[in-house]
């Protein structure tokens, strides 16, 4: 078992390396991402929809709880705030502004905010709101210009600002054209300081529309390209979860590489990870007195005179045998050094060449950047035009970072997929695949085993038509990871013990067995023989083992002669072993010059049919 | 499976027509030389248990157990299996070269089967193999080939040949070697009479030993160097994994896993020496902690507890704790959570790190039948189980695929890891094609149709259906461990000399292949006049000296500095409290006003500077890094401008006080 415990005790050292690797692209911006929830706490937003159907306003705050928890998972040091509009009562830093809530100004969202959020959940949440904030009168003027005094009041640099209004009235000054006005002014002032308004319009009687009063509110798209404006609003809270997530997070390439197709013909193209393995985060040492963290300070010094060692005065070593192998530290990085950072392609393939099993780590996404090369976008969107249409690949060499050696890629284009609401769920690009060298493929020895009858094989159809069901790959939750949470969020809150977490990955083993009713056993029937039990046989070999290696003697093994011709007329001898046959031989006088379960099985079918 | 090792007989023909070649092609004998250089070198540098041998035959004298009468003559057995070192390699630099005599490769072939089996006498070994490397050029004694042939089944003997020519014509064996043009020497020639009949007998004994696949492991030369062909034979077999595949309660199989893919990484790491002793003894790190307070103030490690951070909050949560609480399963465990159409499982977000296929157990047929049916019936219905999957107790449990794989002569299931919910980045991005400033136009189209068109590296024959791939990555081996063993080779052998640059082979097998190059000049063409491409001038990502410090750092230019000077100051700084040292929030910015108001003496203060610089760069962390080389502009900047001063004074030259290579160090270290 040592190579794979070796592995499994490395994993997290060495994907560890490997994220490095991934995240390692050029982060250029280093200021905070920001988001701001506006949402309107009018009456109406309150109104429950028809079969019990939660209101609008129980919708955005389940929203706003997921991104909460998933921005304390995903990336803490962003900034959130919830802010109500529309409300009686009024909170705000200098209290200048009425009918505004700031339920939460800017800042990491933690515990206690998840909480704070719970509670206006619900039927007692609504009341909640009702008794603290109220229902009054609307001003979406004042209200941004107090979301804009928290965006300059956060003393951190922002690199990314975004505010997502919340509403079901598109017209929330009912005509009051000063009010109107007021509100344009502010949002466009609060545009010219970056920040992106985005509207989240949820379902009201008679159709929400966008065109009188909002669609001066939101930002213009980037560019003509961008999804405008969904027209259609949301009604459904996965829709609505969505639509937030698919905002929420801000995109930030890896790398900007140029995609070279051959002699002064480069594409600049960015690299973004679009799925990275989540982990629990690292701990922190924490001051034992005052609890405060503690930094950590890695210093290399000489052993003898306990000065500390600059690069220069250090090399690195290998050694082989008893020989120690001696280099420069820039040696050793160029020595992995092939050529400059960037993609460069190599041919095309038919996309069956690319293999299921040729994987060694997860895909990354491809992008043009037509900020770097003017002429970009139209190339790449050629090219994933073609590559599609004919069903084939780019194989690239790429060279991710300075001073990595070259990996082969598999460009593998992807058009864009968007839902019936308009909103993109697969994006236009190529997927990168990572293609294995011939030192990461391991050669087998894969057993000679017999292959499966058809009746068997329709047998497992039918269990496996059972148990069908649609995969999405958003669907499971990470025990672990939300666990961790969960204790955390205990310890943090004070709790007794921590929220039940629902193991997602677990096997719902009473409705398999219920759904599959007496499949199992027909199936077992007509596979292993009578007295067969796969989870006990390795167990009990390895007792065996244990007690000195004297195997028991095998008890004679005999079948009955009325449940062999059975099994000669169904044509299930195959299940019997190769000793019980060959006993059975024994027992009826067939002399066989094979031992070949076949030639067994065939010389008893021989036997016994003649005899009947 | 720890103490699996192999044993190898390298026995390479080193007799006088093996130097014969066309003009302008390398002999078979430097190509065959070279296949057991690069073979040894990775043997060594893999510190495994492997042992190996090397025979040599063709040569002027003889030195063999079986020299007798005559018989076996001009076979010299160079090294007895052991495991291979670089005293080895040395030998083979320097001692083996062409001779000028000829033998049989028959007998070679029994002197290497008569040293496997009295070298491995007492020792356990999982292979046995013989790497024969020759021209057939001799005539072979075919008299006792049955009893050779059933001795190697017998023992268990694996047998390859590496030839200077295909063993058979393009179509088959030498499918993806002949792709950089004129291929392989001694094909134009054609084969002597003694050739093609020594062929024949070595197709006849590779089939005797495996009907179907026995051909394959019949190589070029070529092929040699350029794929892993020795090492898959001999490699060890990935670890077994037992486990039971269970659908509900009621229905398990047994299955084993072996992990099938992976990226290989190189198992050496680096470790630090102290430059001028090369001892790694001398080289200590140490990690303190020390209070985010203005004095840094140390603690112990022991007076430290750990902590996670809940969003905003941090939690102490002390290590017994986190284990007692923590998530906790059953352990081993591959269960069927449902099964799904295979194609609502993308390709792009297959996760983890690796491909595990599960089989059978090999002695128990029940299970194989069963999981045969499971198989075929997903290969069948185009379906996957989606399945929970947990190495063992203390591994995280992970969701993922398996996949049907029915092939000739296996079938198995493929498992690949899937993600989490929480591993997933939902963006979006512009639409390409709804855009009309970017949709490319019908006649660039059809550019980038031709291109694609002479560019396809897979090629169908015209008369039959099979498709040529000529260019297979799985076959390339990793280059980044062909270079890195040939460096450690070259400075192990040669200590004080520079690297060598890279093999020519390994720079051209990276390339496109020399038949696309050609065919895709004109549409490349094409595509550049159809397509504009201009580079938006932008400032250098890479920061070299030369940009921190300005363009004209090399050269200290006073008067720009006093430029600078009076732009970036104002008295509002020097106004906003009194500096009366150098601290730790705006360093470089005290610095000057220090420096400015000339309260301390110069070189004091220069002191205080590289004290927090010192302080700074001992913090891992970019901000810090950044901070302290805005210290180091600072410090440049002033002393510059010291020197411009001092200069004016003494009226002589002085060097200048800052070496530049220190800042790209720096640099690096980010």
């Amino acid at each position: 078992m040592a190579e794979w415990n070796a592995y499994y005790q490395n994993e997290d050292e060495d994907e560890e390396q490997e994220e490095g690797e991934q995240s390692g692209g050029d982060y250029k911006v280093t200021g905070r991402d920001s988001l701001v929830f506006l949402v309107d706490a009018s009456k109406e937003m309150f109104i429950k929809g028809e079969d019990g159907e939660p209101s609008n306003f129980d919708m955005t705050m389940q929203v706003v709880r997921s991104v909460y928890t998933s921005k304390i998972i995903s990336s803490h040091r962003d900034l959130v705030a919830l802010v109500f509009y529309g409300t009686e009562q009024s909170k705000n830093p200098r209290n200048s502004f009425k009918y505004v809530y700031v339920y939460h100004d800017l800042d990491e969202p933690g515990a206690k905010r998840v909480q704070e959020v719970d509670a206006l959940r619900g039927e007692k949440g609504a009341r909640l709101a009702a008794e603290t904030m109220g229902s009054g009168e609307t001003s979406l003027g004042d209200a941004l210009w107090c979301c804009a005094n928290l965006y300059s009041d956060i003393k951190l640099r922002l690199s990314h600002k975004r505010l997502m209004i919340f509403t079901c009235r598109d017209e929330p000054h009912r005509g009051d054209s000063a009010k109107d006005r007021q509100a344009r002014t502010k949002a466009s002032d609060l545009k010219e300081t970056g920040v992106i308004i985005d509207l989240m319009h949820l379902m009201k009687p008679g159709g929400f529309d966008v065109a009188p009063f909002f669609r001066d509110i939101v930002s213009q798209p980037e560019d003509e390209s961008e999804l405008g404006l969904h027209l259609e609003p949301c009604d459904k809270l996965e829709d609505l979860q969505k639509r937030v997530r698919a905002k929420e997070q801000k995109k930030r390439a890896m790398a900007r590489l140029n995609l070279c197709l051959g002699e002064g013909i480069n594409v600049a193209v960015g690299i973004y990870a679009t799925a990275v393995t989540a982990r629990k985060p690292a701990a922190i040492r924490l001051y034992r007195e005052t609890n405060e963290p503690v930094r950590s300070k890695t210093r290399t010094f000489h052993m003898q005179t306990g000065s500390l060692l600059l690069p220069s005065e250090i090399k690195k070593a290998q050694t082989y045998g008893k020989k120690q192998i001696v280099m420069e530290r820039d040696e050793v990085d160029s020595i992995k050094k092939f050529q400059d950072p960037g993609l460069y392609l190599i041919g095309f393939k038919p996309m069956e060449k690319l293999k299921t099993h040729h994987h060694i780590r997860p895909a990354v996404f491809l992008y043009p950047e037509e900020g770097e090369v003017k002429g970009s976008a139209c190339l790449f969107s050629a090219l994933l035009m073609k590559c599609s249409e004919r069903n084939v690949f780019a194989l690239c060499r790429c060279v991710s970072r300075r001073n990595y050696p070259p990996r082969f890629v598999a460009l593998v284009p992807q058009r864009e997929e968007v839902d019936e609401g308009k909103v993109q769920f697969t994006p236009p690009g190529f997927n990168v695949i990572y293609l294995p060298y011939a030192d990461d493929l391991r050669t087998l020895d894969p057993p000679q085993c017999p292959s499966a009858s058809q009746i068997q094989v329709d047998k497992m159809k039918e269990i496996v038509s059972k148990l069908r069901f649609k995969y999405r790959s958003e669907a499971f939750e990470n025990p672990v990871i939300q666990q961790h949470y969960r204790n955390l969020e205990a310890l943090a809150l004070d709790m007794m013990a921590p929220e039940d977490t629902e193991d997602l990955i677990m096997p719902k083993v009473d409705q398999i067995n219920h759904r599959l009713g007496p499949l199992a056993e027909e199936f077992k029937d007509l596979v292993y023989p009578a007295g067969y039990n796969p989870e006990s046989k390795s167990v009990a070999k390895r007792k065996t083992a244990i007690v000195g290696g004297v195997a028991e003697k095998k008890p004679k093994a005999e079948v009955p002669e009325d449940e062999l011709r059975a099994h000669v007329q169904n044509g299930t001898l195959g299940k019997l072993t190769v000793p019980v046959l060959k006993e059975a031989c024994k027992q009826f006088g067939v002399r066989t010059t094979g031992t070949k379960k076949q030639e067994l099985i065939d010389a008893l079918t021989t036997r016994l049919t003649d005899t009947v | 499976m720890a103490g699996t090792k192999s044993a190898l007989v390298l026995c390479m023909d080193v007799g006088f027509s093996m130097s014969n070649s066309a003009p302008g092609e390398e002999p078979p004998f430097e190509l065959a030389k070279k296949v057991i250089q690069k073979f040894v070198q990775r043997q060594v540098f893999a510190e495994n248990k492997d042992e190996l041998a090397l025979v040599l035959f063709g040569t002027d004298s003889t030195k063999n157990p079986l020299d007798r009468d005559g018989q076996y003559q001009n076979i010299t057995v160079h090294r007895h299996l052991m495991i291979p070192d670089f005293e080895l390699l040395e030998e083979i630099e320097n001692q083996v070269h062409p001779e000028s005599q000829q033998a049989d490769w028959m007998d070679a072939l029994v002197v290497c089967m008569d040293l496997l089996q009295t070298e491995t006498k007492g020792k356990k070994f999982d292979r046995l193999n013989v790497a024969l490397l020759t021209d057939l050029s001799t005539q072979a004694n075919q008299d006792h080939l049955d009893v050779i042939i059933e001795n190697l089944k017998q023992a268990g003997i694996t047998l390859q040949f590496f030839l200077p020519f295909p063993a058979e014509d393009d179509e088959e064996g030498g499918g993806d070697s002949d792709r950089r043009g004129p291929g392989h020497p001694g094909t134009g020639k054609g084969l002597s009479r003694e050739q093609k009949e020594s062929l024949d007998l070595v197709k006849h004994v590779m089939l005797s030993l495996d009907e179907e696949d026995g051909l394959d492991q019949v190589y070029t030369f070529r092929d040699a160097i350029e794929q892993l062909c020795m090492f898959k034979r001999i490699e060890r077999r990935p670890m077994a994994w037992p486990c039971q595949l269970t659908i509900g309660s009621c229905l398990s199989i047994r299955i084993v896993g072996y992990k099938a893919v992976t990226e290989e990484r190189l198992k050496k790491m680096w470790v630090t020496v102290d430059a001028q002793s090369n001892q790694k003894e001398d080289v200590k790190r140490e990690t303190v902690y020390c209070l985010d307070d203005d004095n840094e103030t140390e603690v112990k490690k022991d007076d430290t507890i750990q902590g996670f951070r809940y969003g905003s909050d941090i939690v102490p949560f002390s290590k017994v704790d986190q284990d007692q609480m923590k998530y906790k399963h059953d352990g081993k465990c591959f269960a069927v959570l449902g099964f799904t159409k295979q194609n609502l499982v993308r390709r792009h977000q297959f996760m983890g790190s690796q491909v595990v296929k599960m089989f059978a157990p090999k002695d128990d047929e029940h299970a194989g039948v069963a999981l045969s049916a499971l198989i075929r019936a997903l290969d069948e219905l185009q379906m996957v189980a989606i399945v929970r999957y947990a190495y063992d107790r203390r591994s995280n449990p992970q969701v993922g695929a398996a996949f049907p794989c029915v092939k000739q002569d296996y079938e198995c299931l493929m498992y690949v890891q899937l993600p989490f919910m929480e591993d997933l980045r939902q963006f979006t991005f512009p639409s390409l094609e709804n855009n009309k400033k970017l949709s490319p136009s019908d006649t660039q189209l059809s550019a980038v149709d031709s291109l694609i068109d002479s560019m396809m590296l897979v090629q169908k024959d015209d008369d039959d259906a099979d498709q040529k791939d000529i260019f297979k990555v799985h076959h390339i081996p990793n280059p980044a461990f062909q270079r890195h063993f040939q460096c450690l080779h070259h400075r192990a052998v040669n200590p004080g000399t520079p690297l060598p640059p890279m093999e020519p082979w390994l720079k051209a097998a990276l390339e496109r292949p020399d038949v696309i190059s050609e065919r895709c000049q004109a549409p490349l063409e094409e595509i550049k006049r159809k397509f504009p491409l201009i580079e938006v001038e932008k400032k250098k990502k890479l920061k070299t000296s030369a940009q921190i410090f300005g363009k004209d750092a090399e050269e200290p230019d006073a008067k720009k500095a006093k430029g600078d000077e009076e732009e970036d100051y104002n008295l509002a700084d020097i106004a906003e409290g009194s500096v009366t040292s150098v601290g730790s929030v705006d360093p470089a910015r005290d610095f000057r006003t220090l420096i400015k108001l000339k309260s301390l003496p110069f070189g004091e203060v220069c002191q205080q500077l590289t004290h927090r610089i010192e302080q700074l760069l001992s913090n891992k962390n970019t901000h810090y890094y950044m901070k302290s080389i805005t210290c180091i502009q600072a410090f440049r900047e002033q002393s510059v401008k010291f020197l411009v001063v001092e200069e004016k004074k003494e009226e002589a030259a002085v060097p200048s006080a800052e070496d530049t290579g220190d800042v790209d160090d720096l640099l690096d270290m980010m």
